[in-house]
């Protein structure tokens, strides 16, 4: 189960596990990001490169206006897997 | 325990029940769990990408004993494939120059300790393995 949705104007739940048969739910909601967002982990259970390919491209198309993505409330494995990924450096995570 | 599963990206949701069936019944601890789907979901869609031809399912095969974890994708009447063999991403790329796509493999390599693709030409089926020893719990990654 995977669910991505706003919980206020400048911040996104990601919720469950985040794998590749969602990555056009997830791309519908991040498209419509225009400003600088903080994406809360705190729900998200697992994340796999098809998430982390969807959450880079809209880093780079954010970067490109001078925003950006602030990734908050990661647990232990996910931010493993950001590191592994070297997206660590890539992303703000806090 | 092994299970074929349709050629499809949307066979992710059977495929994740089933891990979570050899999960519960070898009691696999939060970390090795957490290993498990990853790899499986990222050497799976990796075939399905890979081989959209074939008109067969894939096998997953999954089996624990006290010093490894072995986990097996076999696939049928497919051309050669070894993604292992793929260019090395550069995690140290800047933003500008970071590529989307092509950290499936790179994940993988850095969960497990070793990953092999065989391909047997006369029965055109390509099997890949991936072994994660479970004396040492640290995720691994490449320098």
């Amino acid at each position: 189960m995977f669910d991505i949705k706003h919980d206020s104007a400048h911040r996104v739940l990601l919720i469950g596990r985040f794998d590749a048969a969602q990555t056009e739910t997830a791309r519908e909601l991040l498209s419509t990001i225009e400003e600088s967002c903080t994406l809360d982990f705190a729900g998200l259970d697992y994340i796999s490169s098809a998430g982390l390919g969807v959450l880079l491209a809209t880093q780079k198309r954010l970067g490109g206006a001078g925003h950006g993505l602030t990734l908050v409330n990661l647990n232990p494995h996910t931010r493993d897997i950001f590191r592994i990924a070297g997206l660590d450096m890539i992303f703000t995570i806090e | 325990m092994e299970k074929l599963f349709n050629r499809e990206i949307a066979a992710l949701d059977d495929v994740f029940g089933f891990i979570d069936g050899f999960i519960e019944q070898f009691s696999l601890d939060a970390d090795t769990a957490f290993a498990t789907r990853l790899v499986v979901e990222e050497l799976f869609t990796n075939l399905v990408k890979h081989n959209q031809t074939s008109g067969e399912r894939i096998l997953i095969r999954l089996a624990r004993d006290p010093s490894c974890l072995t986990i097996m994708l076999k696939d049928f009447d497919v051309d050669p494939f070894d993604a292992s063999q793929a260019e090395p991403v550069d995690i140290r790329a800047p933003l500008d120059r970071r590529r989307i796509g092509h950290l499936g493999i790179h994940i993988v390599k850095g969960l497990v300790d070793t990953l092999t693709y065989q391909y047997t030409k006369e029965e055109r089926t390509l099997c890949v393995t991936a072994v994660k020893n479970l004396e040492a719990k640290d995720v691994r990654h490449q320098t």
